[in-house]
């Protein structure tokens, strides 16, 4: 921060804390895409589209709508007509697997507005793709293929496209149900499988020493598969006001205890107090409720959290198309279920960034309070790209232990659960202790 | 079996020893540790039990209007301790990952 000194402390308030943001009313209405030609076909959904709502304070969510003008059915290429769309992970555009032609989709946060300073957020703002889940609302929906009529099921869990069985085509859901399926935007892969491949044969091969050996055996990094993983991106204006103290060494030096040396410091302390706004930009939590628990004595979903962050701010507008090829996990957790971690985390990101402020205190700092009031905040559901090997280890009793090595899909960032073949590790870390007690022996024996 | 959790705990003392105060018989101490401490690190570069996202620190935050208080309370002559008694500035509440 340009306005500390983080060598001599100093008293006294200097600069003052402006009032509330205002209402974040203007956020704009959600800009319809330039889709190409479709023949939506109808769909039964089992429940209702999120209502849009003008304005909303306190607690009470104002809905930014993110599905206007997305369409449900056959989605075609604008040139030829072709339903087999899919990503080009090498540019990153929808490419027609026919004529070759090349688009995207617009970049959703400023599609629809939700990349708006954050100062001025006020209340919740929930893009439509974060609405809750309606427990009613069905997982797996019927859609009436308009090319030939045959009816065709779409299972939400795993993905919002399926061929048409009788006419070959491929019909899309764009539309948000409440169920979870169709986020407000998605982030395209741009990391190509052949690379992930390559970084995950690289991570386990650096890890094959004391890997288990039915994984060694068995491991195979081409089983990698590309999946959209569902989050919510979170922006927060929040102010806060931290009291506590502080302690700065002033001298270190040595006395002696009997015949043996000891360190001795002596420090200044201070009261400390930082008041401030704080804006946090895209914060980024899984909505996912199996992604959420991150055990590791039942699960490897460490794993997959540890990959983070993405560029959220390069995410599209939602087209199904952007997951054919790849899987789909579905959001199943609500605002209500994450707004605990996404403020409990929140507050981390805000004591990191004070500590900028608090260099002087190289013995630390004891905060006795921590008020964080958060005025406004903004809900949007993503659906991420995560290359992902899975191995599910069967252990003794026919448990078994789902490992992961995953790679971020926009990044290349890699991280991975290798199972250990504990005997051997056992083994050798005997061998180790065995030399390390002589020696150690010797060592406090001649009191080094 | 060998109970990982204390293997660990065991591991982490070898650093206790590390930073103690009176560092007669300290690196004695490391070596009598050595093999709770190679199964620990070998253990957790395979797993990666204690790898997890930073949010604290790869999330992009601005800090604004800022105002801030120093007041000299006391000084303290002869502390045993290099670090503060009960600093908490750096700690993360948020973490999903649950290790141990």
């Amino acid at each position: 921060m340009d306005n500390l000194n983080a060598d001599s402390p100093h008293t006294g308030h200097t600069a003052p804390v402006p009032e509330a943001a205002p209402s974040a009313a203007e956020i704009a209405p959600p800009v319809a895409a330039e889709a190409p030609p479709t023949s939506p076909a109808s769909v039964d959904t089992g429940g209702s589209a999120p209502v849009a709502q003008e304005d909303a304070g306190g607690d009470t969510p104002r809905i930014v709508r993110t599905d206007e003008g997305a369409e449900d059915g056959l989605t075609k290429c604008a040139r030829c007509g072709s339903t087999e769309i899919s990503l080009n992970v090498a540019s990153g555009n929808l490419r027609c697997g026919f004529c070759r032609f090349e688009w995207t989709a617009e970049n959703a946060l400023e599609a629809f507005d939700l990349n708006g300073d954050i100062g001025k957020l006020s209340g919740i703002v929930v893009g439509s793709g974060s609405s809750d889940i309606i427990p009613s609302v069905e997982e797996v929906l019927t859609f009436k293929c308009s090319a030939c009529g045959a009816e065709v099921v779409i299972d939400t869990n795993n993905s919002t496209q399926a061929r048409c069985h009788w006419c070959r085509n491929t019909l899309s859901m764009n539309q948000q149900v409440d169920n979870g399926a169709v986020p407000d935007m998605i982030l395209p892969f741009t990391i190509e499988k052949a690379s992930a491949v390559e970084r995950i044969a690289k991570f386990v091969g650096k890890r094959k020493f004391f890997a288990h050996p039915e994984f060694k055996r068995e491991f195979n990094p081409n089983n990698v598969m590309g999946v959209y993983l569902p989050y919510m991106v979170v922006d927060i204006n929040a102010h806060g006001r931290f009291t506590g103290q502080g302690e700065h060494q002033t001298r270190s030096y040595t006395v002696k205890v009997g015949d043996k040396d000891q360190r001795r410091y002596d420090a200044d302390r201070y009261n400390v107090m930082r008041e401030f706004d704080i804006h946090v930009n895209d914060l980024t939590v899984e909505s996912s409720s199996d992604r959420l628990d991150q055990d590791t004595s039942k699960n490897s979903n460490n794993i997959i959290n540890t990959i983070m962050p993405f560029d959220i701010e390069n995410s599209v507008r939602y087209d199904s198309n952007y997951l054919s090829g790849f899987t789909s996990e579905r959001r199943d957790s609500n605002l209500d279920q994450l707004t605990p971690i996404a403020h409990t985390q929140a507050a981390d990101v805000t004591r990191h960034r004070v500590n900028d402020t608090l260099k002087f205190y190289d013995r630390g700092v004891r905060w006795d309070s921590e008020e964080v009031d958060v005025r406004g905040q903004r809900w949007v559901s993503a659906y991420l790209p995560v290359w992902l090997y899975s191995y599910q280890q069967k252990k003794s009793g026919g448990k078994t232990f789902l490992h992961y090595v995953a790679v971020n899909g926009r990044t290349g960032e890699t991280m991975g659960s290798v199972p250990v073949h504990q005997g051997k590790l056992l083994l050798v870390s005997g061998i180790v202790q065995l030399f390390g007690t002589v020696i150690g022996l010797v060592l406090v024996a001649v009191g080094v | 079996m060998i109970n990982y959790t204390l293997m660990v705990a065991a591991g982490t003392e070898i650093f206790a020893a590390g930073s103690s105060d009176d560092d007669s018989g300290g690196l004695g101490l490391v070596f009598l540790l050595s093999g709770f401490a190679f199964y620990t690190v070998i253990y957790l570069r395979y797993r990666n039990v204690d790898k997890r996202h930073r949010h604290e620190a790869e999330t992009e935050a601005v800090l604004l209007n800022l105002e801030e208080q120093d007041v000299f309370v006391a000084s303290k002559k002869g502390l045993t301790n290099s670090r503060m008694s009960g600093a908490n500035s750096t700690k993360v509440h948020g973490a999903l990952r649950k290790f141990f």
